[in-house]
């Protein structure tokens, strides 16, 4: 059985359903990021495991015991929120004190253990400052240290970094994963930002309308998603999705037409008996920019389409065409690759293109995975 | 200051200012006309108005301590106190309870109980006086400092005031308190009192000054000269047959009118802030 496990988790607010069929198994030491849009659920699903929330079906349990009607603080978690929520009142110390107090542990027990987070987190000259006199990362580190002190089996933090801005957030999302590595514990995570996903996740749980959408390891979601949801919000920029139909599906693959309008190709699937629409999707940095008079590569799918928009970022670049029936397509273009505007042509790399059912679903071979 | 600086005050802030003086003036004015008639000799004529400065500070002393020793005046003084200081207490920590489960809890006709408690907000207290103080006499408190402070205890407009407050408390601190193993009566204690300290010592000074200022209440509680309070005592000196002389009568007023006037100036800033608060910050 996992560290944690959440089994047909449901949960809902009146007639209003929040989350559906949830499950899940977190093993011991994960980092494990909850991603997805704006109520999706995954912030609820976070207050369940903490407690905050009660669960209207199914069971959470932790280590084997089902937790569902143990208080919060009895769970063994510590929850950083992204608020903070520190007391202004009070100072660093007593702030991260403050449940060690509340369970009247002795003095000298207290003080040893918010030295320790102290050092951890590098509090020690902040101790007796109060919130107002901290910056947005101190404030973070305070309310991780409040979490540590408690010495829970699973932290759980709930968009911790939101509120501070871009350069921070970056540097307390390394010391995040370096505080995982030090302490070892089981950490779950919500945000909406993949990005921030990506780069801390052991697992990575997509979730999207109260349902999760696909469980795994940020490069597989990422190479391989299930989805055409997954495929879209995983990505920056996001995944191209080229409307196309299948025209017939035999032993070599699957033909498929009237891509991005007119383009046609065979994709190396079999898929018996697929006709119809479909989605096509490529992410941009499939797509290499043909300059000039470049010829088409052999066999090849070519795009083509009017340029509208060239985003450059230093390192690459990013050109935006609209191609014939209206399609928008983002192409990965290097720093040489001087695109100012008119006609722009890409080839495609086939075997990396995915395929979407109409009703959202990834077509893969009958082996699963298309490689 | 230089001529050039003088200049540069611009009429408005003038105007201003002088505006501000002359209402201060005339609040302040009847205060000190007070004090000044009790600071004369006395058999000083009242009738030389206006009195503009005190004439004999002995004369006043003398006054104060005959007040003191031939009448009961202290003994009002302390009844006074103690009612304050058990209605403020009361006040403080029923509002500060109730206010907490209103504000940061979620419970069965949450919304229909602070509608009825806000409703009697609108009850004049003339109405509500004759039940009370049947209800009170039944109890067999007439007479009693209990019944005299128990009445005042549930304050609608203090509970409003507070729950206003509490609300501007952010839900994830509550939360955090509760996953950190507080238990309810931790939060109220350690994360929601110290954090609306501003509004408990406001409602503390608006109590005070309700209850000192309080006649009616005491009045009909109150028969027994041993239970008078301040005002009750003022209202004896004021009365057409006490046969006191005005300066005397000025001199139970003033004696009456120092507590609220030392705990305004103390306390002024903190009473701004608190009725400023309650107004943004709900």
């Amino acid at each position: 059985m996992a560290f944690l496990d959440i089994s047909s988790v449901s949960k809902a607010f009146g007639t209003l359903s929040v989350l559906d069929d949830v499950n899940l198994s977190i093993d011991r030491g994960e980092f494990v990021v909850f991603v997805g849009p704006s109520g999706c659920g995954k912030s609820t699903l976070l207050r369940m495991i903490s407690g905050l929330e009660t669960v209207s079906s199914g069971t959470i349990s932790i280590e084997g015991e089902i937790v569902n009607e143990v208080e919060p603080a009895l769970r063994g978690t510590a929850m950083v929120f992204q608020s903070y929520a520190l007391y202004p009142h009070m100072t660093t110390f007593q702030n991260v004190s403050f449940g060690l107090r509340m369970a009247h542990r002795p003095r000298e027990v207290i003080a040893k253990k918010v030295q320790q987070a102290a050092a951890i987190l590098r509090l020690d000259k902040l101790l007796e400052r109060k919130p107002a006199q901290l910056s947005g990362g101190q404030k973070q580190r305070v309310a991780i240290g409040r979490a540590i002190v408690r010495e829970p089996r699973v932290f759980l933090f709930d968009e911790p970094l939101s509120n501070l801005d871009a350069e921070l957030r970056v540097q307390m999302r390394a010391e995040l994963m370096d505080l995982h590595k030090r302490l070892g514990t089981t950490m779950i995570y919500v945000t909406h930002d993949q990005v921030e996903a990506m780069t801390l996740a052991d697992k990575m749980v997509v979730m999207n309308g109260g349902r999760v959408q696909q469980v795994g390891k940020p490069l597989e979601i990422y190479d391989d998603p299930d989805n055409r949801f997954v495929a879209g919000f995983v990505g920056s920029p996001k995944m191209n999705f080229l409307p196309a139909y299948a025209i017939d599906a035999s032993s070599e693959g699957v033909r498929i037409g009237g891509i991005g309008g007119q383009a046609e190709t065979v994709l190396p699937l079999f898929v018996p008996g697929l006709t119809g629409k479909v989605e096509f999707g490529l992410r941009p940095e499939h797509l290499s920019p043909l300059l000039g008079d470049a010829p088409q590569p052999e066999g090849g799918l070519l795009l083509e389409g009017k340029v509208k928009l060239v985003e450059e970022l230093g390192a690459e670049s990013f050109v935006h065409m609209d191609l014939v029936d209206g399609t928008r397509v983002t192409v990965r273009a290097g720093r040489d690759a001087a695109v100012t505007g008119g006609t722009f042509r890409a080839s495609v790399d086939v075997r990396r293109a995915l395929l979407f059912a109409r009703d959202g679903q990834r077509v893969r071979g009958p082996s699963g995975s298309r490689k | 200051m230089t001529s050039q600086s003088l200049r540069r005050i611009p009429v408005w802030s003038l105007a201003k200012w002088g505006l501000a003086l002359m209402i201060a003036a005339i609040a302040l004015f009847p205060i000190w006309w007070m004090i000044n008639v009790v600071f004369a000799l006395p058999g000083e004529p009242v009738s030389i108005n206006p009195r503009l400065w005190p004439t004999s500070i002995p004369a006043g002393i003398e006054k104060i301590h005959l007040i003191f020793t031939e009448t009961d005046y202290l003994r009002a003084y302390g009844i006074s106190l103690l009612y304050a200081a058990f209605t403020i207490a009361g006040v403080l920590l029923i509002g500060s309870l109730a206010a907490f489960e209103f504000a940061l809890f979620e419970f069965p006709g949450r919304s229909l109980l602070f509608g009825i408690v806000m409703l009697s907000l609108m009850v004049p207290t003339a109405v509500t006086i004759i039940p009370t103080y049947l209800l009170t006499s039944q109890l067999g408190w007439l007479n009693t400092m209990r019944g005299l402070v128990v009445p005042g205890l549930a304050s609608a407009f203090g509970l409003f005031m507070l729950v206003q407050f509490m609300r501007a408390i952010p839900k994830d601190m509550i939360e955090a308190a509760r996953l950190d193993g507080a238990s309810h009566i931790q939060i109220y204690r350690h994360v929601a009192l110290p954090l609306c300290r501003n509004a408990l010592v406001t409602l503390a000074i608006l109590t005070f000054m309700q209850t000192w200022g309080n006649y009616m209440w005491p009045l009909i509680i109150g028969t027994k000269p041993e239970m008078y309070t301040v005002g009750q005592v003022v209202g004896l000196f004021n009365s057409p047959l006490s046969h006191q002389t005005v300066d005397m009568v000025m001199t139970a007023n003033l004696l009456a009118a120092i507590p609220p006037l030392l705990f305004f100036l103390i306390f002024q800033r903190k009473i701004v802030e608190g009725i400023a608060m309650s107004g943004t910050k709900g």
